[in-house]
């Protein structure tokens, strides 16, 4: 963990630490979830494996998402029964930090270019055998699309409206993809990054408190 | 009125106004069903007109709004209705009107003060939500074996009585809907003991704020196990009380039974949790499935009914609330002596808190101590205060059994003192999405036994 004094307290300034598969530390996953992860892998191409806390997380391409949340329902090692949840994030675009070295005291940055993405986290629950894990996958942040999964899980219904409306995703098949938080005639999608936050004007000599993410506190 | 004119087909579609939508949704098997292929109109029917409007209605199908300002609808819950005479034939919820924005407002906040406003999800069950929040902020910070086992017997206690208040609410909410003011009033009452002990404890009956990353914002008060035991022997009986008004309470049972029935497979299918399913016949409790902050210790049953229906999850509530008792007295037998916060001074909060004359204030004795004694401890104090700690870069999904179901939070750290995104699957918001199966083919009345049945509340609902 950091101390104080690292790192850029102004953290929310879009300049996002993307989260690297090779700087998360591996870790060893239950004998449960790594059955789970062995049965996955053995049955999907180009499935990523990372584990965080003892936490199984698989990334995926875009297109597989429904054919293995489909294969995590029905087969008998996985049975899947429920989709406990869908999760969003947004990485917008722009400069990363690379490394930050701690020991002269000032990060060191290697500045690179990263195409915006949203990352999408369908996580799933099996009751018969008591495991949870997440499946992973990356949409670019512009025009992001993807098949609906409310013909697997119909939980997905109403999640797939929220993740819609929160960051404009658009999932192919939904029955009845609507804004479900905002009005219908919003624009933009407040879970982005980029979405406008706007300042507080103050009675003062005109003065304005910045957007939250623009503050040095 | 005349028809004609208060047809608006073509008026602009705004939130969730189904002129369009209606028309399209309604292929659901029921209305195919029941030849209802074709949407009709929709009237805008102001007051006194009413007696007009059967003649203007074609195909016996009507559109009625239900909410959001209904006395029955639990908060703001908007239902849009196809009813076919008395029957209802689609259902489309209409949410976001308590929509606050927190998931996005805590991206820009140290994680401490996170809980403070997850805490106001929730409103019924604000112990669960800064519950599950701390644990995950817990298990990214790597910490979760380094919490006291006070803190930690604490957690159980204050939750598992949340646990107790949210139900009695629920009783109360819905004893009210179904026209037994009886039950509202003993369900308030009965709850007050336990926002009382709340009270005595945190300083606030509700959004406690108690429950913090790496421990508990104060150790209980000296006196605490003796209201503890006061407020279980008042409650035990007082639950038996319950039952005895309502179990066998002819129009209770009528109003319940065999309503708003949802088996095992289309709650699991939905993503339904909680009570719901346990009525439905699954033993599926996260307390046995994922135990956290030691509730595997305890001795307690999984309550289950096997009726799928509005009984059945009266049956099973009034049973947890014994079973959280049970838990609740065993905790507090099992109380250990001990820190309430983690040892590790970059992460624990520094300040003091003391009971002076005019109630829980700031303590005058730590203040003394880093304004005049220790430079270095206010330099400390200061620092954790306005910038918090540093979180290491993750993301973990923790979940907690709430009085609703499963209530899970979805943590995305980068490394910094704020986190990069929090997401909250909280379990009313599913309940949501399965009213349009719950409240299909049931009659109007029905649908407010339905829907309390489920127990939403709309301030998880739209956080």
């Amino acid at each position: 963990m950091r101390g104080f004094g690292s790192g850029n307290p102004n953290m929310a300034s879009g300049e996002a630490v993307k989260m690297r598969a090779g700087r998360v530390p591996e870790v060893q996953l239950g004998e449960q979830l790594a059955r789970v992860r062995d049965r996955l892998v053995g049955q999907f191409e180009g499935l990523e494996v990372s584990g965080f806390r003892g936490e199984l997380t698989l990334v995926c391409a875009p297109e597989q998402v429904p054919d293995i949340l489909e294969f995590c329902r029905d087969d008998d090692e996985l049975s899947c029964e429920l989709l406990s949840d869908l999760s969003w994030v947004h990485w917008p675009s722009g400069q990363r930090e690379e490394e930050a070295e701690e020991t002269t005291g000032w990060p060191q940055y290697r500045g690179e270019d990263e195409p915006g993405r949203i990352e999408l986290d369908y996580i799933v629950r099996s009751l018969r055998h008591n495991h949870v894990f997440r499946i992973r996958t990356f949409l670019p942040d512009s025009g992001a699309r993807i098949a609906t999964v409310s013909g697997i899980y119909r939980s997905a219904e109403i999640m797939e409206r929220e993740a819609y409306d929160m960051v404009g995703v658009d999932f192919e098949g939904h029955p009845d993809l609507r804004r479900i938080m905002m009005p219908d005639e919003w624009e933009g999608h407040p879970h982005r990054k980029d979405y406008p936050l706007g300042g507080v004007e103050v009675q003062y000599h005109g003065a304005t408190v910045p957007p939250p993410d623009q503050r040095s506190y | 009125m005349s028809a004609d004119e208060q047809v608006a087909p073509d008026r602009p579609a705004r939130d969730g106004d189904d002129t369009g939508s209606t028309r399209t949704k309604l292929d659901r098997a029921t209305a195919v069903a029941s030849g209802a292929i074709e949407a009709p109109h929709t009237y805008t029917v102001a007051s006194q007109e009413w007696e007009n409007l059967p003649d203007a209605v074609e195909d016996d199908l009507m559109v009625i709004n239900m909410g959001p300002q209904h006395p029955s609808t639990h908060g703001v819950l908007r239902m849009v209705l196809t009813l076919d005479g008395e029957t209802v034939v689609d259902n489309k919820p209409v949410i976001g009107y308590l929509h606050t924005g927190i998931e996005k407002n805590l991206e820009y906040r140290p994680w401490v003060m996170g809980v403070t406003f997850v805490t106001r999800m929730d409103y019924l069950s604000p112990m669960f939500n800064e519950l599950g929040y701390c644990l995950a902020v817990e298990k990214l910070l790597g910490i979760t074996d380094d919490i006291p086992e006070r803190a930690s017997v604490i957690r159980v206690i204050m939750t598992e009585l949340t646990r107790i208040s949210s139900h009695l609410v629920w009783l109360a909410t819905s004893g009210l809907e179904l026209g037994s003011t009886s039950a509202m009033i003993y369900g308030f009452r009965e709850r007050e003991t336990i926002l009382d002990l709340f009270e005595f404890v945190t300083g606030l009956r509700m959004n406690n704020a108690y429950i913090r990353p790496g421990g508990l914002a104060q150790d209980v008060p000296d006196d605490f196990a003796d209201r503890l035991t006061r407020v279980i022997s008042e409650l035990s009986d007082r639950i038996n009380e319950f039952e005895d008004l309502l179990t066998g309470n002819p129009v209770w049972v009528e109003r319940n039974k065999g309503v708003a029935i949802l088996s095992a497979e289309q709650c699991l299918d939905l993503g339904v949790t909680g009570p719901v399913l346990r009525a439905a016949g699954i033993a599926h409790d996260l307390r046995k499935a994922a135990p956290y902050s030691g509730i595997e210790q305890y001795d307690f049953d999984v309550v289950i009914a096997d009726t799928a229906d509005a009984f059945g999850r009266y049956l099973v509530r009034i049973q947890e609330m014994r079973e959280s008792l049970r838990i609740v007295g065993q905790a507090m037998k099992a109380l250990p002596g001990g820190p309430v916060m983690v040892a590790d001074r970059k992460i624990a909060w520094p300040a003091q808190l003391a009971l002076g004359p005019d109630g829980l204030g700031n303590s005058q004795e730590y203040i003394s101590r880093i304004m005049g004694q220790s430079m270095e401890a206010l330099i400390h104090h200061f620092k954790l205060v306005t910038q918090g700690f540093w979180v290491p870069e993750g993301q973990v999904y923790c979940a907690v059994e709430s009085p609703r179901g499963e209530l899970g939070y979805h943590v995305t750290s980068n490394g910094t003192n704020k986190p990069y995104r929090v997401r909250v699957r909280d379990p009313s918001f599913l309940h949501i999405g399965a009213l349009p199966e719950v409240t299909s083919g049931l009659l109007l009345p029905d649908v407010i036994a339905g829907v309390a049945s489920l127990d939403p509340v709309m301030g998880g609902v739209d956080r």
